[in-house]
């Protein structure tokens, strides 16, 4: 820890609300780009290169934006609002025009989780109506292909991630519930695969490796708690990493899997190993909870960055851990 | 009379018309006869002259011929007949031809020595010249190279000695052209516009091979013309050059050696004359040229500086000349020729550059068919340009130190010429290492800047110049003081090598040059200034800006600047990254140990206390701030040792490195604008600077910029990006050790921008208050400048529209219409009020008339709202104030000073909403009143200002702490100083007292009136200034006490109008009726003593004087 401690390369103001979500778009030659939606209910697009917003999408009429999100294959936005909708947007050649939306009926703060099958068709995951009920629809035929109810009482869903496994076996979720259990679902079989209380308190945010079958989830209290999936798809607790300060809204796992983020609600952002989960740094720079952080996607390492959006309505923009990253 | 229309054109008339004459003058060689024959053959027509040519020649021959009638008028006037005959005619035959040649040159010579020009009047001898020209003129193609037949040497050696000592010696300047004309038509290279013969390649050459035997002492005595007296007059010299190059080009020509005939043996018949024959074979050229080199070195030298522009010209001429004709002959002078010529591409007069670009442009094409057709002949130009840009790069630096300014030039256009002529090859040349080293440390050692000017350190800018420049954007220039080189003054001098800079980056690979020179700026300290002025050049070339367009170069096919705008902005980042890194940017350029001593001095100087004291916008902005050194920046090698030399040079390398920012963004233009994102914020950091030079410099770039990027206005270049300076600033703030400048680059952008920003500003706000919570000790003194700047520009960005103009219209209209019934019913009732009469009815009403439920609505509805809705610039402001009223009682006193200024601005921008003002005056009331009655007197005067603007804006509301707390201390010193400033002497004037008394005096009036103060106050407020109206006292004092009992009139004329004429009644009143008893005032029939003058002035201005019938 004998390095000075970093600081933001870059701070992006004037998104006037908290900032819920982040989403990079960095592949590809356009200017790279990131998303980001406020709760003020409208959708900033950042150009990296020039660092401005390049465009304003007021998405959810007003209502605070929870979740953005890009389909890899077209230039279709996703994003996800307090206003129960879930809003797929046009950015072909500058425009943002609003292609479909879809009714969650979800009162409550858990975001979509997306899964790319194949070039055309993507599963969305989303909390439902009922407050423990997970539905999964095909885009964008807008087919439902399972709602998924845990018959204990597990409360509200918190969060969620849909991923598709190596093992053939169909796409899998994870689902983070209010008395901070976690639950692994079959979205073929519509069955619990695995159920497991990882926090005293509601899970509020869990990121998951599907390469090392390792995930992790934060809750309100000052614990950050891993675990893996064994050959039977067991959820299996591991160590936990005490924080400073407890809180965190979000975690994200850098796409190389060397180093994980954290969005605490002690205005810091915590950069851990993702392997030993040892505390690395503590980038320091917002005067309010930081709400979210994301890692671009650039296909070059050395310039991936990771954004961190904050309450105070600031954007940092950081660049840590690059000079190594070689093993991609 | 025209000779045209009466001219004889019948031979036989013509010959009986002649014939008198003709025998006549035979018979008696007189000059009037010689002048009527002169007359007659004017009427002759040319045809038949022609035919009667002989004829006529002979009696004026004959005069010739005869030695005895050899006399001066008459030899002229044969001369001029001769003349005009042998321009109407031709010469056919050889032996006229060559008789006439001989008499002539027999009269020009001496009888003694044939080689020696006779002691002959001017006259003649042009006469004579002019003869012999037109003779030479005159001959038949088939004659005339006869004349140089071998067996004709000794009678032309002769000739061209007597020419060539009578152009070179001759005093008058006629004959010396007339005679060196001759030459001219004698080696076939005259160029007036009669028609001459054309030589046949034969001809030419036997003509050729005659002359070399003359070409020694024909080179030599010319060269000698050429380089001799330089007040000859410039048509001698061109005409020698002429000569020179005419009997050069004649006789080393390529053409004439080449072919077999030019080293034939001469025949045998000759005899000893076949001695005077040279054969010119190649050793004999070999020799030759090496001579002529010599001699032409000598002649550039002497030519290409020369004054006149024709003979430059000539040069050009004669290098182009000698280049076409005789390149393989004279290889040696090609370089000197091509030298010469490369030379003058830069010359001021458009002709010289123009003749000698078309010469350049067809060296070039001709070097580059050869190079088509054989190999290499375009590479040999090249080989021998680089050789010599090789070699003049090598010696420059000498050359810059020894030799004078306009060797200097011309060197220089020399270099830059090369460069120019080289065009695209110039980087094939810079590839090698060798040339790029050379080329770049001649101009880093020529390009030494003299840094040894303390001025520089010096100066100091204000605040104000900031303010002022903000104001008037558009037609705003900063003046930028010249650089100051060590081995030049002449500024055409650095405006070639900037040129050539612009060239090198114009033709030049822009990636090469760019790391050579950065390496150069990294390598050391000596070189970085010269090598960032080489950069800024060289972009600007590269962009192909302030080129002239590339018609001189070689390859005239390639336009435009060789490296691409891609190429460009690449070498612009690494150029912009290496200026702007912490080391090269973060330079110190002010003594640390004196900064804070001056600072107090400026501070306690009168002037600036003064002006102070006069108007309440001027401030100081910047000077007051400490600079911190960066203490991430690695210390410069002898901190403690930094001479002022060093401090210099840092200064003018920022300066250079910001005009290189300047320059950047002028080359990429609208292009410049995303790099805006990390340059801006190091300008406007310098921006901030308080060394004049740089904060100068940093303005100008600033201008540069804006205007390289599209924006119209510096505000419009700052609104527009202020969210990428702000981002750096708050970044910034939380590292403040790192960064100290942060604060000082929001002051630069709060100065130069508007509103618009208001809602990026609030942001950073934050962050500057936060940063100042948390170190309140260390850089509050910063951050107090910040917070002024800020205050500054909220305070233009909303100027407050003052309403309150109540108290000065309700006495305006009392003294207007007075009406006497009025004013006594007025005062019955106002008694009434004030014991009690009446009191509930006027009470009831005023419940009646606003309805009490309405109010508490409107309070309900809107109330909260309005309190969250508050604009942020007075939410800013409050926030502003709240560390005021802490930092007000810092120990420091430049700190509450400064404090004390913000206080100020905060209270006026406040004063706007008196909900949020009258809270704010209530809290900062106790500290103020510290500085008011306990403090510094500096402070005190300061916060009087304070305290004015507080009372203008809240009124009564601080009506009885002031009368209370303050007032009397301010009347007590007012009245203990009286008696000392009216007995003190001029130097008073500077002291401390007096500005405090001044200062206190000019705000009191309106601080009475605005407080609304009560009678005793402003009796006792009275009573303190009465003793400056006396004249005794110095004259801004009165001017200042008048000011205050005119507020004092408007607030309660009767009374003052009493007080006054108790002091001086200059009239005496009647009173309107009988019955009233008679007005005595204790002022009336008093001598004028020391108060009257202001007394008068008062009642005059104020009352309308004695307007005696009052009531």
């Amino acid at each position: 820890m004998s390095l000075p401690a970093p600081h933001p390369i870059y701070t992006l103001r004037g998104a006037g609300g908290a900032l819920n979500t982040l989403h990079f778009r960095c592949h590809g030659e356009d200017p790279h780009l990131l998303f980001s939606g406020s709760g003020k209910g409208s959708i900033h697009i950042w150009n990296l290169n020039s660092r401005r917003a390049e465009k304003v999408v007021e998405a959810h009429s007003g209502s605070s934006v929870t979740w953005v999100s890009t389909l890899q294959s077209t230039d279709t936005l996703i994003s996800q609002g307090r206003d129960m909708q879930v809003c797929l947007w046009d950015l072909n050649e500058g425009r943002s025009e609003l292609l479909e939306s879809v009714w969650t009926g979800s009162v409550g703060f858990c975001q979509c989780s997306l899964l790319e099958t194949s070039p055309t068709n993507y599963l969305l995951a989303f909390a439902a109506q009922q407050t423990e009920e997970i539905k999964i629809i095909e885009l964008p035929s807008k087919n439902p292909v399972c709602t998924l109810t845990p018959k204990a009482k597990v409360g509200m869903v918190m969060c969620i991630k849909l991923w598709k496994t190596n093992s053939g076996l169909g796409p899998l979720l994870l689902a983070g519930y209010e008395d901070g259990s976690l639950l692994l679902w079959d979205v073929t079989q519509r069955a619990k695969l695995s159920q497991v209380r990882a926090h005293p308190e509601p899970v509020m945010c869990l990121t998951f490796d599907p390469r090392r079958l390792r995930g992790i989830s934060g809750s309100s209290e000052k614990k950050l708690s891993s675990w893996t999936l064994d050959s039977q798809n067991n959820i299996q607790l591991q160590d936990d990493v005490t924080l400073v300060n407890p809180g965190v809204s979000q975690l994200c796992i850098r796409e190389d899997g060397r180093i994980l983020a954290s969005a605490g609600w002690d205005d810091r952002v915590r950069i851990f190993s993702w392997k030993t989960l040892r505390p690395l740094a503590v980038l320091q720079y917002h005067t309010d909870m930081v709400l979210s952080v994301a890692f671009s996607d650039h296909q070059d390492p050395r310039q991936r960055l990771l954004a961190a959006g904050s309450k105070d309505q600031r954007i940092s923009l950081w660049s840590i851990y690059n000079d190594g990253a070689g093993k991609g | 009379m025209s000779p045209t229309m009466s001219q004889i054109n019948d031979p036989k008339v013509a010959f009986a018309y002649l014939r008198p004459a003709c025998v006549l003058l035979t018979k008696e060689p007189t000059v009037a006869n010689v002048e009527t024959l002169g007359e007659q053959l004017k009427e002759i027509h040319d045809a038949s002259l022609q035919q009667l040519q002989e004829y006529v020649l002979f009696p004026l021959r004959f005069v010739l011929k005869v030695p005895q009638l050899k006399k001066e008028k008459l030899v002229q006037a044969v001369a001029e007949a001769l003349s005009y005959v042998l321009e109407k005619t031709c010469v056919q035959s050889w032996d006229t031809l060559h008789d006439l040649f001989s008499e002539l040159c027999l009269c020009l010579c001496s009888p003694t020595d044939p080689g020696k020009p006779a002691d002959l009047s001017e006259e003649l001898k042009s006469a004579l010249l002019r003869c012999l020209d037109a003779l030479l003129h005159a001959a038949y193609g088939d004659i005339v190279f006869k004349l140089y037949e071998p067996i004709m040497l000794p009678g032309l050696g002769a000739a061209v000695s007597l020419l060539l000592a009578l152009g070179e010696k001759e005093k008058s300047r006629e004959v010396q052209a007339a005679a060196l004309r001759c030459l001219q038509s004698l080696i076939l290279h005259c160029d007036c516009t009669q028609e001459h013969v054309i030589p046949s390649s034969d001809e030419r050459c036997s003509v050729g091979s005659t002359m070399a035997s003359f070409l020694p002492g024909i080179a030599m005595a010319v060269s000698r013309i050429i380089t001799g007296n330089l007040r000859q007059g410039h048509a001698v010299t061109v005409r020698a050059i002429k000569v020179w190059c005419g009997s050069v080009g004649l006789v080393m020509e390529d053409a004439q050696l080449q072919s077999s005939k030019a080293c034939e043996t001469p025949s045998q018949e000759l005899g000893r004359i076949g001695q005077l024959v040279v054969q010119r074979a190649p050793e004999w050229v070999k020799s030759t040229a090496g001579k002529l080199s010599v001699l032409l070195k000598k002649i550039i030298s002497c030519t290409s500086a020369h004054r006149h522009w024709r003979v430059r010209l000539e040069m050009v001429e004669l290098a182009d000349h000698l280049l076409v004709a005789c390149s393989q002959s004279l290889r040696e002078c090609v370089g000197l020729l091509l030298e010469a010529l490369v030379g003058a591409v830069n010359d001021e007069e458009p002709k010289v550059r123009e003749r000698c670009e078309a010469a350049l442009r067809e060296i070039s094409q001709r070097s580059q068919s050869c190079s088509r057709s054989s190999d290499g002949t375009s590479q040999i130009l090249a080989d021998v340009l680089s050789e010599n840009l090789h070699s003049l790069a090598t010696s420059l630096p000498r050359l810059m130190r020894t030799s004078n300014d306009q060797k200097k030039l011309f060197v220089l256009k020399v270099f830059l010429g090369y460069f120019k002529v080289l065009g695209p090859l110039v980087s094939v040349v810079l590839n090698s290492a060798a040339h790029l080293e050379r080329i770049s440390k001649a101009l880093m050692q020529v390009l030494e800047l003299d840094v040894v000017d303390v001025r520089i350190v010096e100066e100091r800018s204000h605040g104000e110049s900031l303010e002022r420049s903000s104001g008037s954007v558009g037609s705003y220039a900063a003046h930028i003081p010249q650089k100051h080189f060590l081995y030049f003054t002449d500024e055409k001098i650095f405006s070639v090598l900037m040129e050539i800079c612009r060239t090198l980056g114009f033709y030049g690979n822009i990636y090469l040059l760019t790391d050579h020179f950065l390496d150069l700026y990294r390598q050391s300290l000596v070189y970085r200034k010269q090598a960032a002025m080489v950069l800024n050049e060289m972009v600007r070339g590269a962009a192909g800006l302030a080129m002239a367009t590339g018609a001189q170069c070689l390859d005239s096919g390639v336009q435009g600047p060789s490296a691409s705008q891609e190429d460009l902005k690449v070498a612009a980042v690494s150029i912009m990254e290496e200026y702007t890194s912490l080391t090269n940017w973060n330079l110190i350029t002010t003594c640390e140990e004196t900064d804070g001593d001056r600072q107090d001095q400026q501070l306690l100087s009168p002037s600036r206390l003064l002006s102070i004291s006069i108007s309440d916008t001027t401030a100081i902005a910047t000077n007051s701030l400490q600079l911190i050194p960066s203490s991430s920046a690695p210390p410069p090698p002898s901190m403690t040792t930094s001479t002022v030399h060093q401090l210099n040079s840092n200064i003018w390398q920022l300066c250079i490195q910001l005009e290189g920012l300047a320059c950047l963004a002028q080359a990429l233009g609208r292009d410049f604008r995303p790099l805006l994102m990390t340059s801006l914020y190091p300008v406007l950091e310098k921006a901030g600077e308080e060394t004049l030079l740089v904060n100068q410099a940093a303005l100008n770039s600033m201008m540069c910029i804006s205007q390289a990027c599209g924006y119209s206005s510096l505000k419009e270049l700052i609104n527009d990006n202020s969210d990428y300076l702000l981002n750096d600033i708050s970044l910034n703030l939380q590292r403040l050790s790192q960064h100290p400048q942060a604060p000082r680059v929001l002051t630069v952008m709060l100065a130069h921008s508007d509103s618009s920003l208001l809602p990026l500003i609030r942001d950073v706000v934050q962050d500057v208050l936060m940063a100042l919570d948390l170190s309140y000790n260390h850089s509050a003194a910063l951050f107090c400048s910040v917070l002024h700047a800020l205050m500054k520009a909220l305070a233009r960005w909303f100027p407050v529209s003052r309403c309150r103009t109540g108290g000065s219209a309700r006495s305006k209209t009392s003294t207007d219409d007075f009406n006497c019934r009025q004013f006594l019913l007025d005062y019955q009732k106002q008694k009434d009020l004030a014991e009690g009469v009446g009191i509930e009815v006027d009470d009831t009403e005023d419940l009646e008339v606003p309805p009490a439920s309405e109010g508490e609505d409107a309070e309900d509805i809107c109330g909260p709202d309005e309190k969250s809705e508050l604009p942020s610039h007075l939410i800013i402001t409050k926030e502003v104030a709240e560390r005021c009223v802490h930092l007000l009682s810092d120990p420091r006193l430049q700190l509450r000073l400064k404090v004390l200024e913000v206080l100020e601005l905060c209270v006026y921008v406040l004063s706007e909403r008196e909900n949020e003002l009258l809270p704010m005056a209530h809290r900062c009331w106790p500290v103020l009143r510290q500085r008011l009655t306990a403090d510094d007197p500096l402070a005190v005067l300061r916060a009087f200002r304070v305290l004015c603007t507080l009372g203008e804006a809240c009124g009564d509301f601080l009506r009885r702490r002031v009368s209370k707390e303050v007032l009397p201390r301010l009347t007590s010193s007012l009245t203990r100083q009286a008696p000392v400033s009216a007995k003190a002497g001029p130097v008073y004037t500077h002291t401390l007292a007096y500005k405090l008394q001044l200062a206190v005096l000019q705000g009191l009036g309106s601080l009475c009136q605005r407080l609304d103060l009560g009678e005793a106050d402003l009796d006792a407020v009275c009573e303190a200034c009465l003793p400056y109206l006396s004249c005794r006292q110095p004259v801004r004092l009165q001017e200042a006490c008048l000011s205050v009992f005119q507020h004092l009139i408007q607030v309660d004329p009767d009374t003052f109008w009493f007080t006054l004429n108790e002091l001086h009644c200059p009239c005496s009143y009647t009173p309107p009726h009988p019955d009233l008893p008679p007005i005595q005032l204790s002022g009336m029939g008093r001598p004028r003593d020391e108060y009257s003058d202001n007394v008068l002035k008062l009642l005059r201005e104020e009352f309308g004087l004695c307007d005696g019938s009052v009531c």
